[in-house]
């Protein structure tokens, strides 16, 4: 276990600087001179005659080695100063940490909703194991991946906005502008959600300590709800963890689509505008935020599943 | 050969004409992809548009088969691409073991925490737009469950019998690669890409949809539908289209690999393929 803890503190730790350091880089990759990027995203006035750019370079260390300059770009993107946005002219740190902040309330909105669907259809469709009803929630569900978010939203303001008025075509204000971007964002993984469910409920199903709490004296009922339902929690949770951190930036075509302000819509504004100050600060945190809930997710399931071995968990 | 269920032949079916009207779209296509005619803009579905026009007239139906090429071309590249490096690391890493297999473990897990859509956007950021940072996009992330597949895969048949003894009699690595570890990984590595192919055309028409992927003159499944989207009340069809195509492609793709990924899972079944194969 504690080989296992530091192998995996010692991968996020890498993978954290990794990514940070290819995302330092995007002003140097990108076409134009890097040093005015720089100097962009550090003062706030315009800088055009050469002397004051000469001038703010030495300053702000601009001629140091580039690992010089990652590790006091790093410090300061840690202390909270990530910069000035190339666009808006303000602090990059005041548009991700709200944009951030609306993203996980509409994660948090899409994933319930796909377990509070996902639980009962998985739970029934496993119970019914290869009949009419399981056969029907399986096809129905695993179709769902097949269906791209950039048609479904679509369609679905097609007709709940367009048609029939019932429910906002874009925006982030009332609790009804929030139905059709989290069902859209719901409905893959409500699939893969229950097929998990599913699974890990027919495992339970076959374990012999269900014959035994039955032979105790157990009802059906009860032994399905205290020893099935909750075993075959165990594969959710895990994936539960993995689509969070995935859909911390992969929300990017709902927010574009139903105008949610959220941190998808600001990377894709970001790169749209050559932003790159407001790009690297959105990519640094999701990415670190990913990688760090994927470990932490990882931690649980060693916890919850002591079974679970091997370098492939 | 066991019958196939009615739902995966369809599925066969609708995949093969699909192929074969985009491949003959030249000669199927009622006009040019890129011919507007302003006098029938967002034309509704009938007579000389099957499947109406879109807001500069061009007819919904050319530009349907023409995108198609462009969507699946992407997709099949980006299948085949992150299927060879996937299945070369994943062998390399079961074969070598030790520190490169850690090394390329690690970065799976890794990379399979990044959101793909990020990653994208980051490439797109650093190499700016067009065909090769399409690509480059898709592939960054998308070997890492091939590499998954083929690395417990070949564990699994180095460990096997025949495996151990065409070592004792001397045969050479490349030998043992190629006569035992790839027959026994191509059938679920087979699956495994048709599954991936229906997930990288859903991800290539969403990167041309955000205006990332695809650029004018040329468009795809994903930008037609962005580029409809504007008319969805009036011109319903323009958006019904392209995300259909998208949609029963995918879904067919899917059902066939999950049947080929089912197979592989079967161990009677297993034995008759490594039969045919071997």
């Amino acid at each position: 276990m504690l080989t296992f803890l530091a192998k995996r503190t010692a991968t996020l730790v890498a993978a954290v600087l990794l990514s940070s350091y290819a995302v330092f880089l995007i002003p140097y990759v990108t076409p134009g001179d890097p040093v005015r990027k720089i100097i962009r995203s550090r003062v706030a006035g315009d800088v055009v005659d050469d002397s004051t750019v000469k001038a703010l370079s030495e300053s702000l260390g601009l001629q140091d080695p580039l690992p010089i300059q990652y590790l006091r770009w790093l410090g300061d993107f840690f202390t909270g100063d990530m910069g000035l946005s190339h666009v808006s002219r303000t602090p990059v740190a005041d548009q991700v940490i709200p944009a951030l902040g609306i993203t996980l309330s509409l994660v948090i909105v899409a994933l319930g909703t796909a377990v509070l669907v996902a639980l009962p259809l998985g739970i029934i469709a496993a119970l019914r194991q290869g009949g009419k009803v399981d056969k029907l929630i399986t096809t129905i569900t695993q179709s769902f991946i097949a269906m791209p978010e950039y048609w479904l939203a679509p369609l679905l303001v097609l007709v709940f906005a367009l048609k029939l008025s019932l429910l906002p075509s874009a925006g982030w204000s009332t609790p009804a502008s929030m139905v059709l971007p989290a069902a859209t964002l719901a409905l893959r993984p409500i699939s893969f959600f229950t097929s998990a469910v599913r699974s890990g409920v027919i495992d339970a199903l076959q374990a012999e300590h269900i014959p035994a709490a039955r032979a105790r004296g157990l009802s059906r009922t009860q032994t399905i709800l205290h020893h099935v339902v909750p075993n075959g929690l165990v594969p959710l949770s895990t994936l539960f963890a993995v689509w969070f951190a995935g859909l911390l930036g992969g929300s990017v075509i709902v927010e574009v689509i139903f105008a949610i302000p959220g941190m998808g819509r600001l990377l894709y504004d970001a790169v749209i505008n050559s932003d790159i100050p407001l790009a690297q600060g959105g990519v640094v945190l999701v990415v670190g935020l990913a990688v760090a809930i994927t470990t932490l997710a990882d931690f649980l399931h060693r916890i919850l599943s002591p079974k679970v071995g091997g370098t492939l968990a | 050969m066991r019958k196939w269920p009615a739902i995966d032949a369809a599925a066969v079916v609708i995949l093969i004409l699909a192929v074969a009207a985009v491949a003959a779209a030249p000669w199927l296509a009622p006009f040019p992809p890129d011919e507007q005619n302003l006098a029938a803009r967002l034309a509704a579905p009938g007579g000389a548009h099957p499947l109406g026009t879109d807001h500069l007239g061009r007819d919904t139906l050319s530009r349907l088969l023409d995108g198609g090429r462009f969507s699946m071309l992407v997709a099949a590249l980006a299948t085949v691409l992150t299927g060879v490096i996937g299945l070369s690391i994943g062998i390399l890493s079961a074969r070598r073991k030790g520190w490169l297999d850690e090394f390329f473990t690690r970065t799976n897990d890794v990379l399979l925490a990044l959101p793909e859509m990020v990653v994208a956007l980051f490439i797109v950021a650093a190499m700016g737009t067009g065909f090769t940072s399409l690509l480059v996009a898709l592939t960054v992330t998308g070997w890492t469950p091939f590499a998954r597949l083929a690395r417990t895969l070949a564990y699994d048949v180095s460990a096997r019998g025949f495996v151990e003894a065409a070592r004792v009699v001397g045969c050479p690595p490349s030998f043992i690669i190629f006569r035992h570890v790839l027959p026994h990984l191509a059938a679920p590595m087979l699956g495994q890409a048709t599954l991936r192919f229906g997930q990288l055309l859903i991800s290539v028409g969403a990167l041309s949809y955000l205006g990332l992927g695809v650029q004018p003159p040329q468009s795809d499944w994903g930008s037609m539908l962005a580029a409809a989207q504007p008319y969805a009340e009036r011109a319903p069809w323009g958006i019904l289209a392209p995300g259909l195509a998208i949609f029963v492609i995918a879904l067919c793709v899917t059902l066939i690999g999950q049947r080929a990924a089912r197979r592989a899972a079967d161990p009677i079944d297993a034995i008759v393929t490594e039969g045919q194969h071997a």
